[in-house]
C-alpha cells in the first residue's frame, strides 16, 4: 500500500513510511495530551479577573514575575506584582491584612510572620482549595513538597495560640533558605585565613583580616532592630549553644533568653560583632549583606545560603568567588545548627478574588515554575523533591562557579530545622531581642540586658 | 388714657413685624446650622476617631486574642514602669526641642541674609526651599545613604577636612545628633520663609528713625527687628514643634528608633508596638501620651506667642 501511494504521488516508499510513522506518533501524542487535560482543571474559570500579588523585592519574586506572561496566557487572569523593600514590606503586610483591606490578594510570607497573622483570621486556610478537584490540578502533587516544609506551614489555632503538627494549611512554600556561612575564597586565600567554625575563631580571623586590610569588613550580618536580624545568624548560632527562645518550665511557657547558655552565647556573639561587623551594623539588613559579599567589601557573611549562590551565577562580578560552609557553632558543641526560612505564598482572607488568587498560588508553586525558576539561578533551594531529582537543576547547581554549594546544602540541610517556638507573639519577642542585641553591641551589660529582655517578653505573654 | 394704655401694651407685646423677624431669624439659624453641618460632622468624625483611639488604649486589643477586654489604665501603668518608655519621652523632647531651636536660629540668619540686596542671597531664595518639597521618607533614604559610615559621602567630605570617620546614625552616641541634623536641613527653610515675611513687613521708617537716633546695625536688629518678628518666629515654632514632636518618617526611615533605643521617639515606639508587635492597645496608649506632650507643648508655645504679640502691639 505505501509503495502504491508513493508511486502515485511521485514519492519514495521510504518517505511515505516515515510520514506514516510521524502521523501515528502525532495522533498518539495528541491522545495522551487529551488524557492529561482530562485530569486537569479549567484554568480559564476566572478569566478576566485581575489580582494583586504583594512580595518583598527579592530574586524569588523575580523568578515568578519573569514567568507571569505564561500564567496570564494560560488563565486570562491579570496579575499585578507589588514589590517592596524588606522592612517596608513586612510593616505594610501587617497593616494591609490587619485593616482587612482586600487590595492584596496573594502575599508572600514566611512561617514566623504567619504565626502572628493566622489567629486573627487574616490569612485564608488553603485546605479547601487544595482538596477541590475543580480548583487544583491532579498533577499539582502537594505531597511533592518536602514534608518538613509542609508540616511547618500546617497548624491549628487553639485558644488564640499555635498548635503545630496538624490542622490547616496556611501557605504554600515556593522557596526556602537555610543559614550558612559563605565567604569570598579570593579574600580568605589572599590573607591565608581558614574558614572559622566558632564565634571565637571568627573574632580572631576578623582581627587578622582587619590588621591586613582595614578597608574590608570581615563579616556581614544583619543588625536592624527587627526580627529579621535574629532569624538568620543569631538564632542559628544560639541554638548550638543550647539557647531556646522559649521553653516549658513548671508546665508553663517561659523565655529561655536569660539562661546561662544564652549569656554565654551573647557574650561570644557580641564580641564577634564588635570585632567583625560593619560600623553600620545597626542599619544593616540583607541588602547590605549581599551587596558587601558581591562587591568584595565584605569577606564573609552568615545569612541565607542563596545570597551566596545568586552572586556566584555566571556573569556576576563575584561569580565563582563565593564558597559555602556550615554556620558557626558553640566552641564546646560538636554540631552546628541552621534555622530555616520558608518563603511561601498565602492568601489574604479579605481577598474578593479567592478563586483567581488560588490559581495563581497553585501555578506559581507548580513543578514547572519551580524548576524554571531554579535553573534560571533565582529560585534556588527549591521546595519540591521533584526539582531536586531533576537533572536540569542538579547539573546547573553543580556548575563549577557555584563551588561547593550542593555539598554544603546537603550537609547543612541534615541539621536545618525551624529554630523558633511556634507561637503567636513571635514578632514582639523577636523584635525585642533584636533591640537588646543592638544595646549589647553598643556596650550594655549582657547579663542585665538579657534580664530586662526576659522581663519585657514575660510582660507581653 | 386709653391711648396711653394701648401704647403701653403695644410696647410690651411684640409687634407683628418683630414676630415675623423672629421667625425669620429662626429660619436663618437653621440655614446657618445646615451650612456648618459638614464642618460639624467632620469635627465629630475626628473626635470620634480620637476618642476611639483613647478607648483602644484602655483595652488589651492584640492580634490573635479572641476577646478584647477593658483593662482601664493598665497599659499606662505598664508603660510608666519601663525605663524604655521614659527614654522615649526624653528622646521625643530632645529631638523636637533641639531641632526647633536650631531651625529658628538658622532660619533667622537665613531670613536676615535674604532680606539684604546681596545678589547671591537673592539667587539662593528659591533654591533654599527645595528640601521642603521633598517627601520626608525620600529625605530619610537619601541621608541614610549619605551617612553610611563606610561608603557615605558625609564621611568622605569630613575626610577632606582631615576629620576621621564618624558613625552618624550607626552609633547611639551620635544617632540623635544626626537625626536633628536631617530635620534641620529639611525644615530650616520653613522658618526662613516665615521670618523673611516678618522682616518684609517691618516699616522702613522705624529703622530710619532708629538710625537717626544713633542706633547701629546690630542694635537695630536686636531692639527693633527682633521684637517685631518674634511673633513670626514663635508661630513658626508652634507649627514645627507640633510636627517635630510627632515626627515619624525621618526617624523610622533612617534608624527605626535605634541603635538600641537611642532614637526611639514616642511616635516610632507607638508604631512598632502597634504594627510590628501587633499590640494595638499598648500602641494606642503610647500615642495618647505623645498627644498629651504635643498638647502641653503647643499650649505653652501659643501662650508665649500671645504674650509676645501683646508686648509688640
Amino acid at each position: 500500500m505505501p509503495r502504491k501511494l508513493a508511486a502515485g504521488c511521485g514519492h519514495s516508499a521510504d518517505f511515505v513510511r516515515k510520514a506514516l510513522i510521524c502521523c501515528t506518533l502525532l495522533v498518539a501524542s495528541a491522545m495522551t495530551s487529551t488524557h492529561a487535560k482530562a485530569d486537569d482543571i479549567n484554568w480559564r474559570q476566572f478569566e478576566g479577573a485581575s489580582i494583586v500579588w504583594a512580595y518583598d523585592i527579592h530574586p524569588y519574586a523575580d523568578a515568578v514575575a519573569a514567568q507571569l506572561p505564561e500564567f496570564e496566557k494560560l488563565t486570562g487572569i491579570k496579575v499585578t506584582p507589588e514589590l517592596y523593600p524588606d522592612d517596608a514590606y513586612w510593616n505594610k503586610l501587617t497593616i494591609q491584612l490587619s485593616t482587612k483591606s482586600p487590595s492584596w490578594d496573594v502575599v508572600g510570607t514566611g512561617i514566623q510572620p504567619a504565626w502572628d497573622l493566622a489567629p486573627g483570621q487574616l490569612l485564608e486556610p488553603l485546605d479547601r482549595y487544595l482538596n477541590d478537584p475543580k480548583l487544583t490540578a491532579a498533577g499539582y502533587d502537594y505531597k511533592d513538597f518536602f514534608p518538613a516544609l509542609r508540616d511547618a506551614l500546617t497548624w491549628k489555632v487553639k485558644e488564640g495560640q499555635i498548635e503545630p503538627g496538624s490542622g490547616q494549611v496556611w501557605a504554600i512554600p515556593h522557596g526556602f533558605e537555610n543559614i550558612q556561612l559563605f565567604y569570598r575564597k579570593d579574600i580568605l586565600d589572599k590573607y591565608g585565613l581558614k574558614v572559622p567554625t566558632t564565634p571565637p575563631e571568627m573574632s580572631a580571623a576578623c582581627e587578622k583580616l582587619k590588621a591586613a586590610d582595614g578597608a574590608i569588613t570581615p563579616l556581614g550580618v544583619r543588625g536592624v532592630r527587627f526580627w529579621s536580624s535574629i532569624h538568620t545568624a543569631a538564632i542559628s548560632i544560639a541554638k548550638s549553644y543550647g539557647v531556646h527562645d522559649f521553653l516549658i518550665k513548671d508546665g508553663k511557657l517561659e523565655t529561655g533568653l536569660e539562661s546561662p547558655e544564652s549569656i554565654a552565647f551573647h557574650k561570644d556573639y557580641v564580641d564577634m560583632i564588635r570585632k567583625c561587623a560593619a560600623p553600620s551594623f545597626a542599619n544593616d539588613n540583607w541588602y547590605q549583606v549581599v551587596d558587601g559579599i558581591n562587591s568584595g567589601r565584605t569577606a564573609m557573611a552568615i545569612d541565607s545560603n542563596m545570597f551566596g549562590f545568586w552572586n556566584d551565577v555566571a556573569g556576576k562580578p563575584a561569580s565563582g568567588k563565593i564558597a559555602f560552609a556550615p554556620s558557626l557553632r558553640a566552641p564546646n558543641s560538636k554540631n552546628f545548627e541552621s534555622n530555616i526560612w520558608i518563603w511561601s505564598l498565602a492568601m489574604n482572607a479579605s481577598s474578593q478574588k479567592k478563586g483567581a488568587a488560588w490559581l495563581f498560588i497553585q501555578w506559581a508553586t507548580s513543578k514547572q515554575v519551580e524548576l524554571n525558576g531554579a535553573v534560571a539561578g533565582k529560585l534556588v533551594n527549591p521546595p519540591r523533591a521533584s526539582t531536586w531529582a531533576d537533572k536540569a537543576w542538579l547539573e546547573y547547581a553543580a556548575k563549577p562557579e557555584f563551588n561547593n554549594f550542593v555539598d554544603t546544602f546537603k550537609s547543612v540541610q541534615e541539621r536545618a530545622a525551624l529554630a523558633f517556638t511556634p507561637r503567636v507573639g513571635f514578632a514582639e519577642a523577636m523584635n525585642a531581642w533584636a533591640v537588646a542585641m543592638q544595646k549589647m553591641v553598643n556596650g550594655a551589660d549582657v547579663k542585665t540586658t538579657l534580664a530586662d529582655l526576659a522581663s519585657e517578653i514575660r510582660s507581653s505573654m | 388714657m386709653i391711648a396711653t394704655l394701648q401704647s403701653s401694651t403695644s410696647q410690651l407685646a411684640p409687634s407683628k413685624h418683630e414676630a415675623a423677624r423672629g421667625i425669620e431669624e429662626a429660619r436663618l439659624d437653621w440655614r446657618s446650622i445646615a451650612a456648618i453641618a459638614p464642618a460639624i460632622i467632620i469635627l465629630l468624625g475626628f473626635l470620634f476617631l480620637f476618642f476611639y483611639g483613647v478607648f483602644q488604649s484602655l483595652t488589651d486589643l492584640k492580634f490573635g486574642r479572641p476577646l478584647v477586654r477593658f483593662i482601664g489604665l493598665d497599659n499606662y501603668a505598664a508603660l510608666i514602669k519601663t525605663a524604655d518608655f521614659w527614654n522615649s519621652v526624653r528622646a521625643t523632647v530632645v529631638y523636637a526641642g533641639s531641632a526647633v531651636f536650631v531651625q529658628a536660629a538658622l532660619g533667622l540668619a537665613l531670613a536676615k541674609l535674604f532680606a539684604t540686596e546681596v545678589f547671591l542671597a537673592r539667587l539662593m531664595r528659591p533654591v533654599i526651599l527645595l528640601p521642603l518639597v521633598l517627601p520626608p521618607m525620600s529625605v530619610a533614604l537619601m541621608w541614610t545613604t549619605m551617612m553610611d559610615p563606610q561608603s557615605g559621602i558625609m564621611n568622605y567630605l569630613l575626610s577632606l577636612a582631615g576629620i576621621s570617620r564618624f558613625a552618624w546614625i550607626s552609633d547611639p552616641a551620635t544617632a540623635m545628633f544626626s537625626l536633628v541634623l536631617i530635620d534641620v536641613w529639611t525644615y530650616t527653610p520653613f522658618f526662613a520663609l516665615i521670618i523673611f515675611a516678618g522682616l518684609q513687613g517691618i516699616n522702613d521708617e522705624i529703622r530710619e528713625a532708629a538710625r537717626v537716633n544713633g542706633a547701629k546695625g546690630w542694635a537695630i536688629f536686636l531692639h527693633i527687628e527682633l521684637p517685631l518678628i518674634a511673633p513670626y518666629i514663635l508661630i513658626a515654632a508652634v507649627f514645627r514643634l507640633i510636627e517635630s514632636l510627632n515626627q515619624f518618617d525621618i526617624i523610622f526611615g533612617t534608624t527605626q528608633g535605634g541603635p538600641g533605643n537611642s532614637t526611639a521617639v514616642l511616635s516610632v515606639r507607638a508604631y512598632i508596638t502597634a504594627f510590628q508587635n501587633l499590640a494595638f492597645g499598648r500602641g494606642a496608649a503610647v500615642m495618647v501620651v505623645n498627644w498629651m506632650i504635643v498638647l502641653v507643648g503647643t499650649f505653652a508655645m501659643v501662650k508665649l506667642w500671645r504674650f509676645v504679640r501683646q508686648r509688640v502691639s
